[in-house]
């Protein structure tokens, strides 16, 4: 599904950035991305979703270069950034009829979606008000229910549990169980390690812009420890042995 | 302790005053290129500014107006800053960024609203200095006034700025006060402001016309006579002038000291009424009643361009700086129609008839600030929802320029329609005078997308900052607005038979141009920005 080989992505100025980083998403994962602030997540997540170039390596999308066919590439995938800085002047309804519109979703499709993503969410109510008068959560549920609306086969999420409430938290990992159980995918970054370690059957560490490790969740976390135990040893040990390039040894 | 936090505060409003402190501490070699750009923009508008102001001044010396120049560099400086900041003043006053985390900290009730007028006034003081400095230089160097003369300037020049500001700052609150209170607030503060440039325009026509023709007694005293029209406009000038340029030091010290307690009287006015006014502009209504209807499914284009107008109307000072070019090429048009081209012949200084230099002058007018110049900065924030959808760089940027063309079209017909009615052209020249605006306006438009694409601005606080301040603000109107300025010029100055030549050219060279510079924009990567 999503296949990132030796990513190289830097900002002018600043030592951030990411530095040949590879990872394999298959139909049907839920791939966390876990790291410290600034060690490259958000970056990576941006350029699988197209929005930021990258100055090495290749992000092929369903065999499909980002770079070469970001169009369609784009058509497969959704993405919700950590701050979803949403179109404030427009409603909850016409947000998503724009982004229905670009997707090409049909009429009764995405007036079945809406409604269902919409009840869901307990916000089909708000979507006649303006985008500035919802609160942060409900920014996010809007956020998700765009997303949700053209069906993506690749869902890119930042954070995605950042500002949810606990039930609409629950709903958001059974809407990610049933797209993967479709044969879609999840890729997210996460700083909460418990929701990761439950949720998602693969995983992957980067630190300082480089992956630290990266696997099947049960071959990462052994029998009594938890992924946090083994994010701190990971991150620690890539302290200790910064150029060591840890990727897939664990 | 009340003056300690005003002055933190105002500090802060100061740190990035034309993106200085972003400049001192980007790491981004880029942004600090841009930035750096974005100063010597600045610096070239400025030398061009003390070029005029100083040949300007040189002028009124030769024609023997030393007593009226520094009243009239004073009028033109006070208006300036009155005009630019009535139509911005109400969004920066009552900015809602930082407004929120600034009330939670234990300041003084008034802190915020005088920390952000100090600043404006800061602004408006460098400005003061660029438009007066260059002027009072050659005056100086000509005319070699006393020490008097220096002191009586050092010891006033600080409050020029004072009564037009607090004008402005008054203008700017009662629009924005009296939108507040409106449902559609963005679109009531646009009209408002519309309505009050377009009143405030007919206005000093009206007191700046000459009653009669100038004779020859009127000549004889040409300093009077203008030191009149001066006091008409603008008093506080004239007075401000004259006690300067006759080096009356406790005179001038007296007036800036009147124009202090004016300006005191409208910051009080205003700090008092600034939270009500805060609140009313922040707060948002929400009904929680939707219920699901029928949906309605658009093309990629039409919806895209929907959005752009939905953006466009949101925000007052977008809706005021762009609308009113093309309001202007109304009121040409339709002066004209009331006046009749005969009037309009009078004043124009070359020889080509009206129905030939027209065409130019009214697209010079409705190119002045196309929406596209500032259309890529203003998505700010909002920039990666475009960028992350399956849109190409063509899908979006012919949904900004769709939007501006169908935002100028009523106008551009209406203009079109009292243009034919006051000129009556034959069946040529009216062939002319619908290509020649229409050319030019695509044209600008296509430009000021060109620009905006090369100086975007998408991290920015205040909505100023991008309509009001950027390079593709100030960049985007040129295009189009100097073009016309130039075929105006050309029309006006070649013989009678070769003006059709200069208008075929026109109609050939510029669609050449606006193709090949669409063409260039669409293949544009936006992933770049």
């Amino acid at each position: 599904m999503l296949k990132i080989r030796h990513l190289t992505k830097h900002y002018k100025g600043s030592n951030k950035g990411i530095t040949d980083l590879s990872l394999h998403i298959a139909p049907g994962d839920i791939y966390a991305f876990i790291g410290h602030n600034g060690a490259g997540k958000t970056t990576t997540l941006k350029c699988v979703a197209g929005i930021q170039d990258f100055e090495a390596g290749e992000i092929l999308i369903d065999g499909k270069n980002i770079r070469e066919e970001p169009l369609a590439c784009k058509r497969q995938l959704a993405y919700i950034p950590d701050n979803p800085d949403l179109y404030e002047y427009l409603t909850g309804i016409q947000y998503l009829n724009f982004t229905a519109d670009v997707f090409g979703v049909s009429q009764g499709d995405r007036q079945e979606r809406i409604r269902k993503y919409g009840d869901v969410f307990e916000i089909t109510a708000s979507l006649g008000d303006l985008v500035s008068s919802y609160s942060h959560g409900m920014k996010q549920k809007l956020a998700l229910l765009s997303a949700l609306v053209h069906q993506p086969r690749l869902l890119i999420l930042d954070e995605p549990f950042v500002g949810l409430d606990p039930k609409a938290t629950v709903l958001l990992k059974d809407i990610m169980r049933n797209i993967c159980a479709g044969g879609g995918a999840i890729f997210f970054s996460t700083h909460v390690l418990d929701v990761a370690e439950k949720l998602c059957n693969k995983v992957a560490i980067v630190k300082d812009g480089r992956l630290a490790a990266s696997g099947d969740m049960e071959e990462i976390v052994k029998p009594g420890f938890s992924l946090e135990s083994i994010f701190m040893e990971v991150v620690d040990d890539a302290d200790t042995d910064h150029d060591t390039d840890k990727a897939g040894t664990l | 302790m009340m003056r300690t936090q005003i002055m933190i505060l105002t500090k802060l409003e100061l740190c990035n005053l034309y993106g200085l402190n972003a400049l001192r501490f980007s790491k981004d070699r880029g942004a600090r290129r841009k930035s750096l750009g974005m100063l010597a923009v600045w610096g070239l508008l400025l030398i061009m500014m003390a070029f005029y102001m100083g040949g300007l001044t040189y002028g009124l010396v030769c024609l023997g107006l030393e007593e009226a120049a520094l009243a009239y560099l004073i009028t033109i400086c006070s208006f300036l800053i009155f005009f630019f900041g009535m139509l911005k003043e109400g969004s920066v006053l009552f900015r809602k960024e930082g407004y929120d985390i600034l009330c939670a900290l234990p300041l003084p009730r008034g802190a915020i609203a005088v920390s952000r007028l100090l600043k404006m006034y800061a602004e408006y003081f460098l400005l003061t200095l660029a438009v007066l400095l260059p002027g009072v230089i050659v005056y100086a160097w000509n005319v070699r006034p006393g020490v008097p003369f220096y002191l009586a300037g050092i010891l006033s020049i600080w409050s020029v700025p004072l009564i037009p500001m607090a004008a402005a700052v008054l203008a700017g609150t009662v629009i924005t006060g009296i939108s507040s209170r409106m449902r559609h607030k963005s679109l009531a503060a646009s009209a408002l402001s519309i309505i009050a440039v377009v009143g405030i325009l007919y206005g000093v026509s009206r007191l700046s016309a000459l009653e009669g023709h100038i004779n020859p007694e009127m000549l004889q005293n040409l300093s009077e006579t203008v030191m009149a029209l001066l006091a008409k406009i603008y008093p506080p000038a004239v007075w401000l002038g004259t006690s300067i340029s006759r080096g009356k030091i406790f005179e001038a010290i007296l007036r800036a000291g009147l124009s202090l307690a004016v300006s005191v009287a409208v910051a009080a006015t205003v700090t008092l009424s600034f939270r009500k006014i805060c609140q009313g502009l922040h707060s948002v209504t929400a009904k929680h009643s939707w219920q699901m209807g029928e949906l309605k499914v658009d093309c990629v284009l039409s919806s895209l361009c929907k959005r752009e107008f939905c953006r466009y109307f949101s925000s007052s000072i977008y809706v005021t700086n762009t609308i009113i070019g093309p309001i202007m090429g109304c009121v040409l048009s339709g002066g004209l129609l009331a006046a009749g081209p005969e009037a309009l012949k009078s004043v124009w200084p070359l020889p080509a008839s009206p129905v030939h230099f027209i065409p130019f002058t009214v697209a010079g007018m409705f190119c002045m600030m196309p929406a596209t110049a500032t259309s890529v900065s203003m998505e700010g924030k909002n920039w990666w929802i475009v960028k992350s959808l399956p849109l190409s760089a063509k899908n979006i940027l012919d949904a900004k320029l769709l939007m501006n063309l169908l935002l100028v079209l009523p106008f551009y017909l209406l203009s079109e329609l009292l243009l034919i009615l006051a000129l009556r052209p034959g069946p040529g020249d009216l062939l002319w005078l619908v290509l020649i605006p229409a050319v030019m306006i695509l044209f600008s438009c296509v430009f000021g997308i060109a620009v905006n694409l090369r100086f975007p601005v998408l991290e920015w606080e205040s909505e100023v900052r991008v309509v009001k301040q950027s390079a593709s603000a100030m960049l985007g109107g040129m295009g189009g607005f100097i073009l016309a300025l130039l075929c105006t010029l050309a029309v006006g100055i070649v013989p009678g038979t070769y003006v059709g030549y200069v208008k075929t050219g026109v109609c050939v060279v510029i669609p050449i141009a606006t193709i090949a510079l669409y063409h260039q924009n669409n293949r544009f990567d936006i992933r770049e920005k």
